[in-house]
């Protein structure tokens, strides 16, 4: 039986060099416990993007293992499908899939790989979407939904798979800023619900106010981590300060 | 002045019910073409699946090596010659009727031009699609028949149309392997009657309006397919 604090994402000396020159991840060990919400915070080009795709594979590490639950998923006889089911993904530009409605969206992978049938799975689908207050748009498709809408019905899609992590990149950055709350809110709920989550984003209120711990990366690196409190109010790096007087 | 047409007409397309010709002509021609267009859909995505597999993991590597030397073969030759080389090379031996041995230049011909309609179909789809599917769980596999494919189908549907359009006016060089599709058909005419003008441009006239109807119903799928979003 899992508890919260065990090892949930086990990260050992990961390095990811794209086109054999560009060092993205420059030796990254991390551990990700069950029900934590890490926050990852970084300028542009840090590599928080590829850290935390390189957590469910989407990268894969150029050096170094991850382990997810136990298993070494880098290792090449693991099944990654298998185990990318139990890890959500929520993508900065949302990615649904424009030719299917909001309820195909959300029931087809639990149809397809979790074996559901279509009546279970629409069902679960449309408590999810009760929610998240968006039963009336089961039967539209993603390109008559607003931006906001379209990020909460992403995550809705992840959480139907029941996974035991999500993983979110910048899941705001793409959003009018009237509509960020809303995404946030929702994230918000998650992380209260016990929801273990790894978040790539710049709202630092979102940070001080859920985050468990937040890490700092920096040319490839995790250069600084530790609670919002300490880390907001007492950084040490001098990168770190830098980049907090900027953006604070 | 009349008179004279009444007479050519006569001639050229009733006297021993030559219009027949044309008519048989014709039927051999849409008959090819259609079954060319099919058979070049079916090459043309198994080619497109390969190559475009190759790009995205790296993998298939001989058998994208071996799509690569069709496609520069096919569209670096005549397809004239390529029917040639398939009537009189390939089957010279055996006793094979000439409307499948057409079909099958053809569509070999076509599956090179639909296998790059495919490709830029698959291509054009955003990356963020397949990475939202495989995020799911979806295998690479699953993740372009569920959801790359059918946008990507939708997208080139209007290009298969136009492939269809330029298949119907290239079959016209079928009188190589003396299949009497329409062209040949309307040269048969011209070699009984020794009046070149009627039956040629009767000819020319059908695939004219052919080609303007499928041109407009291509038109018609394009704006359909624009307007519903999904
Ligand atoms: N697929 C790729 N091919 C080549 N280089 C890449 C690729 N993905 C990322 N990089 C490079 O790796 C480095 C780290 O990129 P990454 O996207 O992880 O940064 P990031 O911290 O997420 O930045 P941002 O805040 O702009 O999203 C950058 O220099 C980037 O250009
Ligand atoms: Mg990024």
């Amino acid at each position: 039986m899992s508890t919260n604090g065990d090892v949930l994402i086990q990260v050992k000396e990961v390095h990811k060099i794209f086109h054999d020159s560009l060092h993205a991840l420059n030796g990254v060990s991390e551990e990700i416990l069950r029900g934590e919400v890490v926050v990852i915070v970084g300028p542009s080009g840090s590599g928080k993007s590829t850290f935390l795709r390189s957590l469910n594979l989407l990268e894969v590490p150029t050096t170094g293992k991850i382990f997810f639950e136990g298993v070494d998923i880098t290792e090449k006889q693991t099944d990654i499908d298998k185990h990318r089911q139990k890890m959500g993904m929520v993508f900065q530009h949302f990615n649904l899939f424009p030719h299917k409605t909001i309820l195909e969206n959300i029931t087809l992978a639990p149809i397809k790989l979790l074996k559901k049938s279509k009546e279970e799975a629409e069902k679960q689908a449309m408590q999810l979407l009760k929610q998240v207050g968006l039963e009336e748009k089961a039967a539209s498709y993603p390109s008559q939904l607003s931006g906001g809408q379209k990020q909460r019905i992403a995550i809705v899609r992840s959480l139907a798979m029941e996974p035991d992590v999500m993983l979110f990149d910048e899941p705001t950055s793409a959003l009018d800023p009237e509509m960020v709350g809303e995404v946030l809110e929702l994230m918000k709920k998650l992380a209260h619900d016990g929801m273990t989550m790894v978040v790539v984003t710049h709202e630092m209120g979102f940070a001080k106010e859920v985050a468990t711990r937040v890490l700092f990366m920096d040319e490839g690196q995790i250069k600084e981590q530790g609670r919002p409190e300490e880390f907001f109010e007492n950084p040490k790096d001098p990168r770190l300060q830098e980049f907090l007087s900027k953006i604070l | 002045m009349l008179q004279t047409f009444q007479k050519k007409f006569y001639t050229n397309f009733i006297e021993d019910d030559r219009w027949k010709y044309i008519w048989e002509g014709l039927g051999v021609t849409l008959q090819v073409t259609l079954f060319a267009v099919l058979l070049g859909i079916v090459i043309g995505f198994l080619i497109a699946v390969v190559r475009s597999t190759y790009d995205k993991t790296g993998k298939l590597k001989v058998l994208n090596l071996i799509c690569n030397v069709y496609l520069t073969v096919i569209r670096g030759t005549p397809v004239v010659v390529q029917l040639l080389i398939i009537y009189f090379v390939i089957f010279g031996s055996v006793n094979i009727s000439k409307i499948p041995v057409a079909i099958m230049a053809f569509g070999i011909n076509s599956g090179a031009y639909v296998a790059e309609i495919f490709r830029s179909g698959i291509m054009s789809i955003d990356n963020g699609q397949f990475e939202a599917g495989r995020s799911l769980g979806f295998s690479y596999a699953q993740t372009m028949v569920y959801i790359v494919m059918p946008q990507a189908f939708k997208n080139v549907l209007p290009a298969l149309g136009n492939e269809f359009i330029v298949l119907l006016k290239e079959t016209s060089v079928s009188g190589y392997i003396a299949l009497q599709d329409l062209t040949k058909g309307g040269d048969i005419i011209r070699s009984r009657t020794y009046d070149a003008l009627m039956p040629l441009l009767a000819v020319a006239l059908i695939y004219l309006i052919m080609v303007i109807v499928f041109t407009k119903l291509v038109n018609i799928l394009e704006r359909r397919l624009r307007n519903s979003e999904h």
